[in-house]
């Protein structure tokens, strides 16, 4: 089995305050980041670095480096879905085509954070 | 009984120094060239994945001694047999300088003949032709990286056009010129590369002005997380009657991958590790090689420990998947051929046992992870808490930064995250991506001066 964390920020967090996400949060590097971990099934895995060439399967055999408009897209559906069950990876495969766009832009741009 | 080390002699008794710093005696040596030739970058899909240039800096500044230039044809079989050059001492990958046919019939260069290379429009080193001959880059390729059937030891998987090393060797020309090179116009390194260029004789001379008899290498191709410092710091607790006097940390520069962090990032961030503290500057120093990485595992690890040898190095770390991508080596195989030898590559016995090998001693580490239970990164081989446990992974940092999550301090320091803020906001853009990899193969790492030739 293979994993995708999706990354929690305060603004994540708040949006699935209250609903049965909350329970399945895990903490990472004790705390210091939150994530969903969503189980990938091998044909699932192997349908996302097909269509995101950029993603990699890391050593811990979690999916990295998908692209930031996939991660969002997966959040919203999350979100939308309250779930994090495979079916949530479908949804999100399904518009493949359509996210290709914004990950294209994505490989020339990428917002620079506000750091002090 | 003599505990106490010295710093290791250069990988085959003396340092190779081919750079001619006289620009009168380079402007002589390159009017008598029969030809001139503009450097040209290997290119896989049109995109720059190699520039010999950088070959020739590594050889003629002693990185890769004892080798002088581009390989004859028995030299060439020579290390694809055994990693041997003709001179006995190992060396694990092919130096040629291809070029292709028709570039080949234009130059209507033989042998005996001296060819000027120029670099960005400037003459920059001769070579001096001894041989030439034709090689079938599929078959370098394969035979570079070895097979599953003829390498069992470690080769798990045949190699492929998904491996940017193997993509390098089978880009090659068909034509080769083998000869010895030499640096006639000597080159300025370009910032920020310049503070961190230490060639073999001044990384030795600035070993003995900081008094480092013992030094521990740290091959990078990344930004530091807190786990490599781990690993640096742990490591370099291996040395004589003490610990390492020195941690160098020596990146390799050159053409990467898209989506690798670029070169500029990688040595300053690691620098951080020294100016922010977390490691003395007295005890660490950044450094970097030349070098289009071929991503070869257990090959790569003897050319580190060739390069750092020569730089005065005695202890090497080795990791999981050191210098690696993909499934194609055994995640050890570095370790292996560290610890028992690979016989296929024409090791029976480690690369520091065999006549004529490597005077570096291996410091084989597992892993350093971060555990929560012990709130601490801490040895794999210490920590017994596998289910609290959490790897540090490269890819989920990029990820992490890719989103603009500032990473929290127990993965990444905040000074050498703001490095790489500060090369983002430089560069457009936190990684290599193809316009980066475009202008950084026009601009190279060095600029040279003008050289008028009559």
């Amino acid at each position: 089995m293979n994993y995708l964390a999706v990354l929690l920020d305060a603004k994540r967090l708040a949006d699935i305050q209250g609903t049965a996400l909350e329970k399945k949060v895990t903490d990472m590097f004790g705390g210091a980041i939150k994530a969903l971990i969503m189980e990938m099934p091998e044909e699932q895995t192997k349908k996302v670095l097909s269509a995101f060439p950029a993603a990699r399967l890391d050593a811990r055999f979690f999916l990295e480096e998908v692209p930031i408009a996939v991660k969002r897209a997966i959040f919203e559906e999350i979100k939308r879905s309250k779930s994090i069950e495979p079916k949530v990876i479908d949804a999100v495969m399904a518009k493949a085509d359509q996210l290709k766009e914004a990950v294209k832009k994505e490989s020339e741009y990428l917002p620079v954070p506000e750091i002090d | 009984m003599e505990l106490k080390m010295k710093m290791p002699l250069p990988h085959g008794g003396r340092l190779v120094d081919r750079v001619v710093t006289n620009p009168r005696a380079g402007k002589k040596m390159a009017a008598t060239a029969d030809a001139v030739y503009d450097i040209k970058p290997t290119l896989y899909n049109g995109m720059p994945v190699r520039n010999v240039y950088r070959e020739i800096m590594s050889i003629c500044y002693g990185f890769f001694s004892p080798c002088e230039g581009s390989m004859t044809k028995a030299e060439l079989e020579r290390i694809l047999k055994e990693r041997r050059l003709l001179s006995n001492w190992v060396f694990p990958y092919p130096m040629l300088f291809d070029i292709s046919e028709e570039d080949l019939k234009k130059l209507k260069v033989q042998e005996g003949d001296r060819l000027l290379l120029r670099l960005k429009g400037q003459p920059f080193a001769v070579l001096d032709i001894e041989e030439i001959y034709q090689i079938d880059a599929k078959d370098l390729a394969t035979r570079t990286f070895g097979t599953p059937q003829a390498n069992p030891e470690v080769v798990k998987v045949a190699f492929d056009n998904k491996h940017p090393g193997y993509n390098i060797y089978s880009s090659y020309n068909r034509m080769v010129l083998a000869g010895k090179y030499t640096i006639i116009n000597e080159p300025k390194m370009r910032s920020p590369f310049d503070r961190f260029w230490y060639p073999p004789a001044k990384a030795r001379a600035e070993f003995q002005k900081r008094g480092w008899n013992t030094v521990i290498a740290h091959q990078t191709r990344n930004v530091p997380h807190v786990g490599h410092e781990a690993l640096m710091r742990n490591a370099a607790y291996i040395g004589d009657i003490k610990p390492c006097d020195g941690i160098i940390v020596n990146a390799i520069v050159g053409a990467k991958r898209i989506g690798d962090y670029p070169d500029e990032t990688i040595v300053e961030a690691h620098d951080m590790v020294n100016i922010a503290g977390y490691v003395k500057p007295s005890r660490h120093l950044v450094t970097i090689l030349l070098w289009d990485m071929r991503y070869g595992n257990p090959l790569e690890s003897l050319l580190h420990a060739v390069a750092r040898q020569n730089m005065g190095v005695s202890f090497h770390m080795w990791g999981r998947d050191h210098a690696a991508l993909g499934p194609y080596y055994d995640t050890y195989a570095a370790q292996i051929l560290w610890e028992n030898g690979v016989p296929s590559f024409g090791f029976d016995k480690p690369p520091y046992a065999v006549d004529y090998g490597l005077l570096m001693r291996p410091q084989n580490m597992a892993e350093f992870w971060y555990c929560p239970k012990c709130t601490e990164v801490t040895y794999s081989e210490n920590c017994n808490h596998d289910k609290e446990r959490q790897r540090f992974s490269g890819s989920f940092i990029r990820s992490l930064l890719a989103e603009g999550v500032f990473p929290p301090a127990v993965i990444m320091r905040p000074e050498v995250y703001k490095t790489v803020v500060k090369w983002w906001k430089i560069l457009g853009y936190p990684f290599n991506n193809k316009k980066y990899l475009a202008e950084r193969e026009n601009e190279l790492e060095i600029d040279l001066a003008e050289m008028k030739l009559k």
